[in-house]
């Protein structure tokens, strides 16, 4: 059979997608989790204060994020002798165990976050060899600091879903 | 441009006009009838199984919300196409990575594997995802969905030439893989 031009390829391929001959499929079930989402009534103001697994995570999640604002002001501002990446890593590594327990036993809402979830983990090991060269270094610092904290967003993004299925 | 889903108009008209009115039911009959397309433009514009997985979620859960707001003066999946479009962009913005906001580079678009893992994809649909991701979104969004380089250029907050050019760009790295296939 003879190869159309590409042209020609490209206008028959888009009439074919805008006339949804072929369509994918989600792989996952969605339907369950948007008729979870549409049926949840309204969250009130007094909603997270009556469950306790809310509000330890909203406090949690909270004191994480004022540690991690807090862990940038100081290494961005503190002298150079002060700046410790060492001390640093272990209190994020401590933070992310935590969580890593905490939601040891949920089931998360996609199956690459342990992918997503290694790739942040090799960016850390980058900016630490980086670091090692230029360990005063406070842009780089800062940028330590943000991987941990995507890290620990991730994980918290994928057991938090909004509206996973049930 | 877009064709209606595969019921007859009146029945899909109907299904909405249930639905503005509460009816769970005819919504559940609307996403069937309609998520295969919603999820199809969701990964082309983002990409990644999942995410357009996620995004295709949040458009029916908006849509519940604000399927009121549909006032029939055009096509339900024109209005469909143009809702998804934009909570999928936001929801590429939301979940950009932190490096590709510190260094601000382009996301390359799917690998071969991955494309392979997404199930019954058309000739196009296999090419699209491989594109990086400016590329990628203007053409769906000018080539696919109809929409003119003025309104990519608001919706992607670029300039109007950037769309052009990136339109441009995908068509040239579209034939090169299509003939070297």
């Amino acid at each position: 059979m003879i190869k159309p031009n590409f042209d020609e390829f490209l206008s028959q391929q888009v009439a074919k997608t805008q006339e949804q001959v072929q369509q994918p499929e989600p792989q996952r079930a969605l339907w369950q989790g948007i008729e979870k989402a549409i049926n949840e009534q309204p969250m009130s103001d007094s909603e997270p204060q009556n469950n306790p697994a809310g509000v330890w995570r909203q406090v949690s999640a909270i004191a994480a994020a004022t540690c991690i604002g807090m862990c940038v002001m100081y290494f961005t501002l503190s002298t150079p002798e002060q700046n410790n990446m060492m001390q640093m890593s272990q209190y994020f590594e401590q933070q992310k165990q935590i969580l890593l327990v905490q939601y040891g036993n949920q089931p998360a809402l996609t199956n690459d976050w342990q992918v997503q979830l290694q790739e942040l983990e090799e960016a850390e090991q980058a900016i630490k060899l980086a670091l090692q060269n230029d360990p005063q270094n406070a842009a780089l610092l800062q940028m330590l600091a943000q991987v941990y904290q995507q890290q620990l967003d991730l994980i918290e993004r994928v057991h938090q879903p909004r509206w996973q299925e049930i | 441009m877009l064709v209606d889903a595969k019921l007859p108009f009146d029945e899909l008209d109907d299904l909405v006009k249930r639905t503005q009115q509460g009816d769970q039911v005819a919504f559940a009959a609307l996403y069937e009838q309609c998520h295969r397309r919603v999820y199809a433009l969701c990964l082309r514009l983002l990409a990644d199984q999942a995410h357009a997985e996620d995004a295709c979620q949040e458009v029916f859960v908006q849509l519940w919300h604000k399927i009121a707001q549909f006032n029939g003066q055009s096509k339900f999946t024109t209005w469909l196409h143009s809702v998804t479009s934009n909570i999928a962009i936001s929801y590429l913005r939301k979940y950009k990575n932190w490096l590709q906001k510190v260094v601000s580079f382009e996301n390359s678009g799917m690998d071969e594997a991955s494309i392979a893992l997404c199930g019954d994809l058309n000739g196009l649909d296999k090419l699209v995802l491989r594109l990086p991701e400016r590329a990628r979104l203007v053409f769906v969004l000018h080539a696919v969905e109809g929409y003119r380089h003025e309104e990519i250029a608001a919706m992607l907050d670029m300039a109007v030439g950037s769309s052009k050019s990136q339109y441009h760009r995908a068509k040239k790295l579209l034939q090169e893989w299509y003939e070297n296939d």
